[in-house]
C-alpha cells in the first residue's frame, strides 16, 4: 500500500500550529564556543518539543541564519520532519535586517500554505538572536524593523529579541520590540533559554488559538536580564 | 432510505406565514403566555407578526383574536408588585403591561378582536379548546401558545377535524412554527417527567398535580392518534442522569434559580496561605466537616492546582492560586453545595476546602476517570494510538454521554460556560466527565473564562462582564459535538481564510462542509470531507443549519435534548438496514459515503483496501460511474513521483512535475553556480567552466576564463614588455612577450630595435623630472606611454592648427 501519507501530515493534523522561526546570528563573532552552545540549544529545543505531548503536534520550526548574508537553513516543518543540526559555521558580518526579512518572508509563505489548506494556527513567533551590531544594509534593517513592529501591532507576531553577551546592540533589538524589552542572555545560557522557549511553546499549544498567552516571565529569572 | 427520509422530514418544525390565518374563513388566536414571553430566541417575533398581519386583517375585517380572558390575565399580571420577582419574571410582567396598551390601540383600530370568549371557563386554556371544538368545523384556525399541553390538545382536535386546526409558537421573524408530532410528543413526555419528579420531591404545586392528571391521558391519546415513537424520557432522565442520590438532606435536589442580572464584579478574597502537598485542610459541607490531607499534586491549571486526597482515592482537591481565590468562586461552590447533587460523570463539588485559618481556598470533587478530549479525540495521531479500535459508533456514544451531562446541567439552570476539550474528559469505556464546576454560570454568577473556538459571535468583550445566554451555550455544545465526530476539526476551518482569526471565522458563519448543494471548494484539505459525508443526513442537516449563517437554526440552535435525540437515532443506525455503507462506521473513512444501499462498492485493485471504491451517481445518465481506482490511488496516479504533490497527468513528464524534473535533471555548476542540465555537464561543471590547459603555462583553467587559449595571468604577462631585451637605439625595452612569440612562431629572428619591431622610430624618452606639458591634460592621456609599443605608435603630437588655437586662447 503505497500511500503518500507523509506529505499529508499538514492537513491530516487538525491541531492549530505554532509557527516558530529562529533568526540566528552566525557571524564571525559567534565562532567557537558560542555557536556550539547555540547549536546544542537548538537541538535541545527540538528534543523538548518532541517529548511534549502538546507541542509535538503544534510546533512548526524554521531557522534563518544571517552573517554576511541571510539564508534559510530549515524551512518550516513539524517536529518529526526536523533534522537535528550538526554544526553551523560562524563567519562574516552581521546582516541582521536581511536575516529578519528572510525570516518574515518564510513565515508569510507558510501562513499562506496554512490558509490555502484550511489549517488553523496561532500567532507566529520570531526569535531573534544576535551578539553584535548589525552591519548589513541599513535600508534592509529599517524595513525589517518596520515589518516586525507592524505585525506586532496587529497582533500577528510575537517577537523575542535576544542579545547574546555584552556586545549585543540592545538598542537595535529594542526597536524590534516596542512592547517587551529585549532579553540579554547571561553568559551562554542557551540551554536555559531554549528550555524556557519550548515550555512556552507547549504552554501556547495547550491554550486555544486567540487566547492571550501569558508568558512565564518569572521563569526567565537567573539566566536572562530583561 | 425511505422510512428514514420521512422521519427526518417530520422532525423539523413546519413554518407558516401568519397571514394565512387572517384571510376570510380563518382565525388566529393568541394566548397569554405569548405576550409574556421573554425568550430572546423569539424576541421581537410577535411585533413582526402584528406588522405582517395588520393591513390584511383590516382589509379582511378579520382581526387577530385575543380573548377577553387573555386580556384579563394580562391586566392581572401587569398589576402585580414585581419587587420580589426574579428579573426574568419581572421582565415578563412588564411586557404584559406594554402589550396591554398596544392591544387596546389595536382593538380601537379594529385590528385586534378581544370581544370573543366571554365563556365561563376559569382558564383561557379551556376557553381555546372550547373555541376550537365549537368552531373547528367552520374555520381554519391557529393558536399561538407556548404551552405544550395546550398545543397537544389542539393537535388532537386538528386530527379529528376537516379543517386546518394548528397550534404553534411565533418565530423571531414573525412567522409561525408548528412542531412535528414526534418532537411535540417528546416535549410533552419530558414535561410530564419533570412535573412528576417535582411532585415526588415534594416541590409540586396544586397546578402541577392538575397538569400531570391532564397530560398523562393526553399522551396516550396522542400516541394512539399519531404514529409517534415511544421515548422513555422519564427513565432516561432518572437512570443515566441522576444516580441514586444520597439520603435526603435538608435540601432536596432541584434546579437553581434563573437569574438574568449579573452579580457585581468579582473581587479577590483577602490574602491567606495557600496549602500544598502534605498540608492539612478542612472539607466542609453545610452538614459536615472533615479533615483532609493534601496528597501529591496531580496537575497545574490556569486557576490553581489539583491535588490527590490522602487516603481517599475517589476524591481530588482543587486549590485556587492567590489570583483566583475570589468571592464569586467561593459563592458558587457554596451555592452548589447547598443543593445535594451527585451524578456519575459530573464533577460536582463535594465540599468546600478551608485552610488552617478557616479561609476558603478550594473544593473537593469526585476524581474523574479518563483523559481530556484535548489529549485524545482531538489529536488524530494520538487518538489512533490510544484507542485504535474505536469506531464511529464509539464516538457517537461519547457524544451521547457528553450530551446527557449537559442536558442535566441545563435542566438545573446551570450553564457550563467554558465548554472546551480540556474541561471534558473521556475514558476507555467512553464515559464522559465534565469538570471545572467553579467556572460554571449559576444564578447570576458569570463564567469568567472562555475559549475562542467555542465562543458564539454574540459574545463580545470580557467573559466575566456578561452572563452567557443559553443560545450561546448551545453554540459551544454544537461545536464540541462536531469536533468529537470529526476528531478535532474546527467547524469553521476552511481553505482560503486566515486560519488564525477564530472570531472572524465564526462571525462570518461560512460553514464549508458540503450539504445538499454543490461541493464547497472551501472545504479544508484532507479527509475531513469524507468524515463529514458519512454522517447521517439528519445529523448533517442539524449541523449545517446550526453553523451556516444561512441555516435555519443559526440563531435558534438545537438544545442538548434535541441533539440527544438526533444522536440516539444516529446510534441506532449502526447495524440497521440504513447502515449500508461498511465504511460509515470507520472513524477515518477515505472516500465519500455510498449514495444508496444499491450503490456499488468495490475493493481497490491497486492498493487492495477493502470497500475503497464507491460508485458515483450520475444524474444525467441515471447510472453509477465506477472509478477503476480508489480516491487515493487516483490521486497518486497523477502525483509527482518525487514530491508527492497531486498534479494533473498532462503536466507530468517521466512521472514527475516540472519543478522536480528541474531539480532532478539540473544541477549547479561547481564553478560558476549556474543551473545547468546535468547532461551538458562534465565533472560537475558546465561547458563554460570546463578545465582546459593554458597554452602558455599549462595551468588547467575554466574555459570561460581563457582568452585565446591563455589564462588571465598569461594574457597579462604576454602584454608586458620584455625587460631583458632593450632597443639597440634607445636602450629601452621595446618588445612584448607576445610579439616576440609571434616572430619565433614564424621562424624569424627577434628584432633588435623599435624601428625594426614596430616600423616606427623610438619614442621620446619619458623624462620623470620634466614638468607636465601644458597640453597633456587636454589632449594625450599619459598612460599612452606605458602601452605596449605594438599598440603604441609614435607619441601623438598635436596638429599645428590645434597648437595654434591653444596658444591663441591661452
Amino acid at each position: 500500500m503505497a500511500l503518500n501519507i507523509g506529505a499529508d501530515d499538514l492537513v491530516e493534523n487538525p491541531t492549530p500550529r505554532v509557527p516558530v522561526t529562529l533568526c540566528l546570528d552566525t557571524s564571525g563573532s559567534m565562532m567557537g564556543e558560542k555557536i556550539r552552545e547555540l547549536v546544542e540549544g537548538v537541538n535541545l529545543f527540538y528534543n523538548a518539543i518532541d517529548e511534549d505531548d502538546d507541542a509535538h503536534d503544534a510546533a512548526e520550526v524554521s531557522i534563518v541564519e544571517f552573517n554576511s548574508a541571510a539564508s534559510l537553513i530549515q524551512d518550516f516543518a513539524s517536529i518529526e520532519r526536523l533534522d537535528r543540526i550538526d554544526a553551523i559555521n560562524a563567519t562574516g558580518g552581521t546582516a541582521l535586517g536581511e536575516g529578519v526579512n528572510l525570516a518574515l518572508d518564510t513565515l508569510e509563505k507558510r501562513k499562506s500554505t496554512y490558509s490555502n489548506a484550511g489549517v488553523l494556527y496561532y500567532q507566529p513567533w520570531l526569535v531573534l538572536m544576535t551578539d553584535g551590531q548589525p552591519n548589513g544594509s541599513s535600508a534592509e534593517l529599517e524595513r525589517a524593523i518596520g515589518r516586525v513592529t507592524d505585525l506586532v501591532a496587529q497582533k500577528k507576531l510575537t517577537v523575542f529579541p535576544i542579545g547574546i553577551g555584552s556586545d549585543a546592540d540592545m538598542s537595535v533589538l529594542e526597536r524590534f520590540s516596542p512592547n517587551r524589552p529585549p532579553l540579554r542572555l547571561r553568559g551562554m545560557s542557551f540551554k536555559e533559554f531554549f528550555e524556557w522557549l519550548s515550555k512556552s511553546v507547549s504552554r501556547v499549544s495547550r491554550s486555544t488559538p486567540g487566547d492571550a498567552v501569558k508568558l512565564d516571565l518569572e521563569g526567565l529569572a537567573g539566566w536572562a536580564e530583561l | 432510505m425511505g422510512p428514514r427520509q420521512v422521519s427526518a422530514e417530520r422532525s423539523e418544525s413546519a413554518v407558516f406565514a401568519p397571514e394565512e390565518f387572517i384571510s376570510t374563513d380563518h382565525r388566529l388566536f393568541i394566548d397569554t403566555n405569548v405576550f409574556m414571553d421573554t425568550d430572546p430566541d423569539r424576541a421581537g417575533g410577535l411585533k413582526k407578526l402584528f406588522g405582517r398581519c395588520m393591513d390584511i386583517a383590516l382589509r379582511n375585517h378579520n382581526g387577530i383574536v385575543v380573548p377577553s380572558k387573555v386580556i384579563d390575565e394580562l391586566a392581572k399580571q401587569s398589576g402585580l408588585d414585581t419587587s420580589e420577582f426574579t428579573e426574568e419574571r419581572a421582565a415578563a410582567v412588564h411586557r404584559a403591561g406594554q402589550w396591554l396598551t398596544a392591544l387596546e390601540s389595536g382593538a380601537a383600530a379594529g385590528f385586534i378582536r378581544k370581544d370573543l370568549g366571554d365563556g365561563s371557563n376559569p382558564y383561557a386554556d379551556d376557553l381555546f379548546v372550547d373555541l376550537f371544538t365549537h368552531f373547528g368545523g367552520r374555520y381554519d384556525m391557529c393558536l399561538l401558545t407556548n404551552d405544550i399541553t395546550l398545543r397537544m390538545r389542539i393537535r388532537l382536535l386538528g386530527a379529528a377535524s376537516q379543517r386546518h386546526l394548528v397550534a404553534g409558537t411565533v418565530c423571531a421573524d414573525g412567522r409561525l412554527a408548528v412542531d412535528p408530532d414526534q418532537a411535540l410528543y417528546e416535549r410533552a413526555c419530558r414535561k410530564l417527567a419533570r412535573m412528576t419528579r417535582h411532585i415526588e420531591e415534594g416541590l409540586g404545586k396544586p397546578k402541577d398535580h392538575a397538569e400531570v392528571e391532564m397530560l398523562a391521558p393526553l399522551l396516550d391519546a396522542f400516541k394512539r392518534t399519531f404514529a409517534v415513537n415511544e421515548i422513555d424520557a422519564r427513565h432516561t432522565d432518572r437512570r443515566s442522569i441522576r444516580l441514586p442520590s444520597t439520603p435526603a438532606g435538608p435540601s432536596t435536589p432541584s434546579a437553581f434559580r434563573r437569574v438574568t442580572a449579573l452579580k457585581p464584579t468579582d473581587r479577590l478574597l483577602a490574602p491567606t496561605s495557600i496549602p500544598k502537598t502534605g498540608d492539612g485542610v478542612t472539607g466542609e459541607t453545610p452538614q459536615t466537616k472533615r479533615a483532609v490531607m493534601l496528597g501529591e499534586m496531580l496537575g497545574v491549571g490556569g486557576e490553581g492546582s489539583v491535588f490527590a486526597v490522602e487516603g481517599d482515592y475517589s476524591q481530588v482537591v482543587k486549590i485556587f492560586d492567590k489570583d483566583h481565590r475570589t468571592e464569586h468562586r467561593k459563592s458558587k461552590i457554596g451555592l452548589l453545595l447547598s443543593h445535594v447533587l451527585e451524578s456519575q460523570g459530573i464533577a460536582f463539588p463535594t465540599s468546600m476546602i478551608l485552610n488552617s485559618e478557616g479561609e476558603f481556598v478550594g473544593y473537593t470533587m469526585p476524581r474523574a476517570s479518563g483523559k481530556e478530549l484535548q489529549a485524545t479525540i482531538m489529536r488524530p495521531a494520538r487518538f489512533k494510538r490510544v484507542y485504535p479500535n474505536w469506531t464511529k459508533a464509539d464516538l457517537v456514544d461519547v457524544c451521547i454521554s457528553f450530551l446527557e451531562k449537559v442536558a442535566y446541567l441545563h435542566s438545573l439552570n446551570i450553564l457550563l460556560g467554558d465548554i472546551n476539550p480540556k474541561n471534558v474528559m473521556v475514558d476507555e469505556h467512553k464515559n464522559v466527565w465534565i469538570i471545572d464546576a467553579d467556572s460554571w454560570q449559576i444564578e447570576g454568577y458569570p463564567c469568567p473564562v472562555g475559549t475562542p473556538m467555542f465562543t458564539a459571535a454574540t459574545i463580545n468583550g470580557e467573559y466575566a462582564d456578561a452572563l452567557r445566554t443559553v443560545e450561546e451555550e448551545r453554540f459551544a455544545v454544537a461545536t464540541m459535538l462536531f469536533m468529537i465526530l470529526i476528531t478535532g476539526q474546527f467547524p469553521y476551518a476552511r481553505a482560503g481564510a486566515d486560519g488564525s482569526d477564530f472570531a472572524a471565522l465564526i462571525a462570518e458563519g461560512k460553514f464549508a462542509f458540503q450539504f445538499k448543494g454543490p461541493s464547497d471548494r472551501d472545504q479544508p484539505e484532507g479527509n475531513w470531507k469524507f468524515m463529514w459525508s458519512h454522517l447521517p443526513f439528519k445529523v448533517k442537516r442539524l449541523f449545517w443549519n446550526t453553523f451556516h449563517r444561512n441555516g435555519t437554526r443559526s440563531t435558534r440552535r438545537p438544545t442538548a435534548n434535541e441533539w440527544l435525540d438526533a444522536f440516539r437515532e444516529y446510534r441506532a443506525v449502526f447495524g440497521s438496514a440504513d447502515d449500508f455503507d461498511p465504511m460509515s462506521d470507520d472513524v477515518y473513512p477515505f472516500r465519500f459515503r455510498a449514495f444508496r444501499p444499491d450503490t456499488p462498492i468495490h475493493d481497490c485493485p491497486q492498493c487492495g483496501r477493502a470497500n475503497a471504491i464507491v460508485g458515483l451517481w450520475n444524474e444525467d445518465s441515471g447510472s453509477y460511474f465506477e472509478p477503476s481506482l480508489c480516491y487515493d490511488c487516483n490521486q497518486n496516479k497523477s502525483r509527482c513521483a518525487d514530491c508527492g504533490k497531486p498534479k494533473h497527468p498532462d503536466t507530468l513528464k517521466d512521472g514527475r512535475c516540472w519543478e522536480c524534473n528541474r531539480k532532478r535533471n539540473n544541477a549547479a555548476c561547481a564553478n560558476c553556480g549556474k543551473e545547468t542540465p546535468t547532461r551538458y555537464m562534465v565533472d560537475g561543471r558546465c561547458s563554460n567552466c570546463q578545465l582546459i590547459r593554458c597554452k602558455d603555462c599549462g595551468t588547467p583553467t575554466a574555459k570561460a576564463d581563457l582568452s585565446y587559449g591563455r589564462c588571465a595571468t598569461c594574457v597579462k604577462k604576454s602584454a608586458e614588455l620584455d625587460s631583458t631585451k632593450l632597443c639597440v637605439d634607445c636602450r629601452q625595452p621595446f618588445i612584448t612577450f607576445d610579439h616576440e612569440r609571434w616572430f619565433t612562431s614564424k621562424g624569424l629572428d627577434i628584432p633588435k630595435s623599435h624601428l625594426t619591431a614596430t616600423k616606427r622610430a623610438c619614442p621620446p624618452r619619458p623624462a620623470a623630472s620634466a614638468p607636465p606639458r601644458r597640453t597633456a591634460s587636454t589632449a594625450t592621456p599619459p598612460k599612452q606611454r606605458t602601452a605596449p609599443p605594438k599598440a603604441a605608435p609614435a607619441p601623438p603630437a598635436k596638429s599645428l592648427w590645434e597648437r595654434f588655437v591653444g596658444w591663441l586662447s591661452s
